[in-house]
């Protein structure tokens, strides 16, 4: 996963030299901030049927592995063996971590796979308790049972049924391994190196589609393909048993089927776990665990700031997805989990314990999650707020506008002098021509509306002696559009169509598991409208893994 | 594992005693089929610059604290007073060298810049595009490893720090264009890499792992090949499970490089894990993999090792104060901004460009140690390993502020079989600030023994675009 912490000096200000695309991203646009189809017209030329070839390989990643293990094995908890995994290169471009083209196994990865495979079977056939959790019932007849076993755990572990030529050649290794195991009865024996080469097969290692069938210009993946594609996408993890068993009946063919299911996952903890790892990748909130003020200055912040904002931000996020918010509500929303100490930030009076619980917020000062203390404070610099952090992550992430880097050294922000804090800023990147493409239109605008808001996130009126001043014209569907405040800029992008049709063309990246490309504006534009109009958090998950895109493959194959 | 040579352990000396590893180096079993120690390289990455002579805004004047005082030997004087005294005990088996200068490629972040171009003396895939670069070719530990390694065996690269942040932590080998190589962050999962399979393990249980993992590989190898030959599969995906097969070998029962059982479980109690950004832990785990780094070139494993320190911009790791004993406030990419900030705001660090010369100072008793190691080890020539091989300490950047893409650090430590001066500081000869870093990677490439498309010493690495040559001021 490609984490966003700004880099060096010269990313500090960003400037323009001409509007680029994000990698990944088309270019076009022309500056109008037109969102996720970046002004190209796309919505003509695809639409949400569109589909895109994918990789038929799709190697597991290192949580997805942990997760699949404990979850084939009936573990009380991941095994913790991928620690040792060689970490995978990120993926330029792309928020997440499980871009298939780009996960492959190298000498090093195989090595920790053939260890981690070695000792985990060890463990498991050692322990009878467990290894009685994944062996079928004892019918007097070793074969006959090992045989069972193959069948059973290796449709588990492949995700599908094997073929009775699969099941003859596991036999092979399950009658081959009693010299390899002395102080083992054959038939443990026999198991533990079966186990041990399942858990290195390609079949668990990735997840393979073969389907090549096609039915209406598209290829539905089999049921078997399908229930891996909602498991992996909606949990992290393999699917469980009430999925295999609607694969199984081939009950996962048709869109209400897909539904059903993909609802039920969604009832399901693990969902929370996915959509926390969204977010942390959109928004990144990785940035949060950075957040450090200066204390001179802000000697009553709480201590632990940093753990309290990352904590927040996970509450709220569940809160709205669990309460049946939409992206509307956690753009807007003024409710939020708080403590004593975060109560006091936000100017609330009152007895708040230590624990958390949800209060509501000054509407006229507070709207959803940009105007919560994680992203003020982790956008601040420990002394005053960061308008061009604040304005260049609302500009890439909120309303999907490319920015580009500036191509030279930057040099820092003069000392206030006399000057509001957005006075120095303005005065040192909108005066040169350079620097001001950028960020008069497309960053500052935005920035500076968060004003109000200090590098804590407290709320203030004043800022170096002067009245804070947080109006501004910032780029709303690509006009700039006069608002007060950032109360009413969200207000404003809760009702932008740019802004959710940039929230979804995130998730579709995410359910793809690669970087948008062109065709996947229809889908973008289908999930965009449909969340402006009010759709949950999980009735966009439902709409999107219910899509054609997402249940078929494309008749055309990648490079 | 076919070991070509012999190497035994040197006697005992003042650094040996002080090694905890070291005594467990002593290969098992030496053999001596090959008279000649072929060359290695093993490179150190320091990230954000060093601590130079330059005016920045923060600060104002900062002395020169890096460089040695004057061209010419390296003596103690000459660098008593700059982090380079930190290797006093092998001045005379090193080769600074300045004015070594990266390309300008537009990476859209000179730390970008840095650290992909700097195995790769490649541009960007994309122009501009920062924190999500690729490099467009491949690193030259990389190719050392590809073409000289021995039964293929890739080239080994280590990191340590967090497995996030700027340019997604591990980033500086590269496969080819925009394909960036996995690193082993646990030095434990280093040595079992070495050895071949689980530690451990008795002579006769070895023997049976290898006869399980046959087994299994067999049919790893079958299903590989299977999936290999369905109709539809995509080049792409063909690319990445040839990889995969490719990697799937049979377990080796040779075990030159192991350690004895003592020190494995050494090994596995110290090896700080995975992912962090304590800088006593990095401090730790750098030295461990120096350590198994030095097993692997002298056990023949390998030609070439790259250890990363750091993330894209080692903007996470607080390393160790050796003055104070404790953690540094701040993390290294604030320290060389001068500022508590990853950008050009934020308020100004006190005294950070004496703090930047305090973690160049750590990277050198870090160099110094794996300097150590190489030359604890002699090889059936009787010589330190250190003089067979090279020990290369260099820098995604010139400086501080404003991470100058000129007179990137190059420390130099060993030979490669006599081919490098020792005991000298110099400039590269071509005129100030030309674009030769791209050199400097062929005339390590060429020492090593890599050649160029004519079949003769490596010259042509890195971006077409770059001037072709070695800087041959460096060879003796």
């Amino acid at each position: 996963m490609r984490r966003l912490f700004v880099g060096s000096l010269i990313v500090g200000l960003s400037a323009c030299q001409g509007f680029i695309s994000e990698p990944g991203q088309e270019p076009g646009g022309g500056g109008s901030g037109s969102g996720a189809s970046g002004g190209s017209g796309a919505g003509s030329s695809t639409t949400k049927d569109a589909l895109v070839p994918l990789p038929r390989v799709a190697r597991l990643t290192h949580a997805q592995w942990e997760n699949t293990v404990a979850d084939l094995l009936y573990l009380s908890a991941p095994t913790g063996k991928s620690s040792g995994f060689p970490a995978d290169p990120s993926t330029g471009g792309y928020l997440f971590d499980h871009d298939a083209s780009n996960l492959s196994v190298d000498q090093s990865l195989w090595g920790t796979y053939q260890r981690a495979a070695e000792e985990i079977a060890e463990a498991v056939v050692g322990d009878a308790a467990q290894l009685a959790k994944i062996l079928p019932p004892d019918t007097g007849d070793a074969n006959a049972r090992a045989r069972a076993f193959v069948e059973e755990l290796g449709k588990r572990a492949y995700r599908r049924p094997l073929t009775t030529a699969e099941i003859d050649r596991h036999m092979l290794i399950y009658q081959g391994a009693a010299g390899l195991f002395p102080s083992k009865p054959a038939f443990e024996a026999g198991i533990q190196l079966v186990l041990t080469a399942i858990l290195q097969s390609p079949h668990f290692l990735y997840r393979i589609e073969q389907s090549t069938k096609a039915d209406g210009g598209a290829i539905p993946v089999t049921p078997w393909e399908m229930a891996s594609r909602l498991s992996y996408t909606l949990w992290n993890t393999m699917p469980d048993d009430l999925l295999f068993g609607a694969a199984g009946a081939n009950e996962l063919s048709s869109e209400p089927q897909v539904e059903a299911q993909a609802r039920r996952l969604l009832a399901d903890p693990r969902a929370d776990k996915v959509l926390q790892r969204f977010h942390d990748a959109v928004w990144e909130l990785e940035k949060l665990d950075s957040i450090s003020v200066v204390s001179s200055v802000f000697p009553d912040a709480p201590a632990d700031l940093k753990h309290l904002a990352v904590e927040e931000t996970e509450r709220f996020i569940q809160f709205i997805f669990r309460g049946g918010g939409g992206y509307r509500d956690l753009l807007t929303s003024n409710v939020t989990p708080v403590t004593a100490e975060t109560a006091k930030i936000y100017g609330l009076t009152g007895n708040f314990g230590s624990g958390w619980t949800e209060a509501t917020l000054n509407p006229t000062q507070r709207k959803g999650i940009f105007t919560q203390i994680g992203f003020l404070a982790a956008n601040s610099t420990g002394v005053d707020p960061d308008p061009i952090h604040r304005g260049a992550f609302l500009a890439r992430r909120v309303t999907c506008i490319p920015l580009s880097f500036p191509a030279g050294a930057v040099p820092p922000l003069p000392a206030a002098g006399g000057k509001t804090n957005r006075e120095v800023v303005a005065s040192h990147t909108e005066t040169e021509e350079e620097c001001a493409g950028c960020h008069k239109q497309k960053i500052n605008p935005y920035g500076f509306t968060f004003e109000n808001y200090d590098a804590i996130g407290a709320w203030r009126t004043t800022d170096n002696g002067f009245a804070v001043d947080a109006t501004a014209s910032p780029l709303i569907e690509g006009e700039a559009t006069p608002v007060s405040g950032a109360v009413e800029l969200l207000d404003k992008i809760a009702e932008s169509p740019a802004a959710h049709d940039c929230y979804a063309r995130f998730w579709t990246e995410y359910a793809f598991g690669r970087s948008r490309v062109k065709q996947d504006d229809g889908v973008i534009r289908y999930l965009g409208q449909s969340s402006l109009e009010g759709a949950s958090l999980e009735d966009l998950i439902v709409k999107l893994v219910t899509t054609r895109a997402f249940r078929h493959r494309s008749t055309e194959e990648m490079p | 594992m076919k070991v070509s040579r012999r190497i035994v352990l040197k006697g005992i000396g003042g650094v040996a005693l002080a090694l905890p590893l070291l005594e467990s180096f002593r290969p098992r079993k030496a053999q001596a089929a090959d008279p000649v120690t072929p060359p290695f390289v093993i490179f150190l990455r320091q990230a954000c610059g060093v601590a130079a002579a330059g005016n920045t805004g923060e600060i104002g004047a900062e002395p020169e604290r890096f460089w040695p005082k004057d061209y010419g030997a390296l003596t103690a004087d000459n660098v008593s007073g700059r982090a380079l005294d930190e290797l006093t005990d092998h001045l005379g088996s090193l080769l600074v060298v300045k004015n070594v200068n990266m390309q300008n490629f537009n990476y859209g972040d000179g730390h970008a810049r840095g650290a992909l171009q700097g195995l790769t003396a490649r541009g960007p895939t994309v122009e501009n595009a920062a924190g999500s670069s690729e490099a467009a070719g491949e690193s030259i530990d990389h190719r050392i490893g590809a073409q000289l390694n021995p039964e293929g065996r890739d080239s080994l690269f280590l990191y340590a720090g967090a497995n996030s942040g700027w340019l997604g932590g591990a980033c500086i080998s590269y496969r080819g264009a925009a394909q960036r190589r996995s690193a082993l962050h646990d030095p434990w999962s280093v040595y079992q890499q070495l050895i071949g399979g689980s530690a451990g393990l008795s002579p006769e249980a070895r023997q049976r792992l290898v006869g399980r993992q046959q087994s299994v590989n067999d049919l790893v190898r079958e299903q590989l090949s299977t999936v290999m030959t369905h109709p539809a599969l995509s080049g792409s995906d063909k690319t990445r499970l040839k990889l995969h097969l490719d990697a799937v070998r049979d377990l080796e029962l040779t075990l030159t490089c192991k350690l004895n059982e003592n020190d494995e479980l050494k090994l596995q109690g110290d090896a700080p894990g995975f992912a962090s950004n304590d800088g006593f832990q990095v401090v730790k785990t750098v030295k461990l993999h120096m350590d198994l780094a030095a097993l692997a070139v002298a056990c023949g494993y390998t030609r070439s090792v790259a250890i990363q320190v750091g993330n894209g911009n080692d903007g996470s790791i607080r390393y160790p104060d050796h003055e104070t004993g404790q953690l540094m406030s701040n993390n290294f990419h604030y320290i060389s901004h001068r500022r508590e900030s990853h950008d050009a705001n934020g308020t100004v660090i006190p005294g950070s460009d004496y703090l930047h010369h305090k973690v160049d100072r750590q990277f050198g008793k870090m160099f110094k140690h794996l300097l150590d190691r190489l030359s604890a080890f002699d090889s059936a020539e009787g010589q330190k390993m250190l003089f067979h091989g090279l020990a290369v300490w260099y820098n995604d950047n010139g400086n501080g502020p404003p991470h100058s893409a000129n007179h990137i650090p190059y420390v130099i430590g060993g030979s490669a079989g006599g081919q490098f001066k020792q005991g000298q500081y110099l400039a590269a000869a071509d005129s100030s600030n030309t674009k030769n870093h791209a050199k400097m990677l062929n005339t390590i490439g060429a020492a090593m023994g890599l050649k160029n498309s004519a079949g003769g010493p490596l010259d042509d690495f890195g971006d077409p675009s770059l001037p072709k040559g070695r800087l041959t001021e460096l060879l003796v």
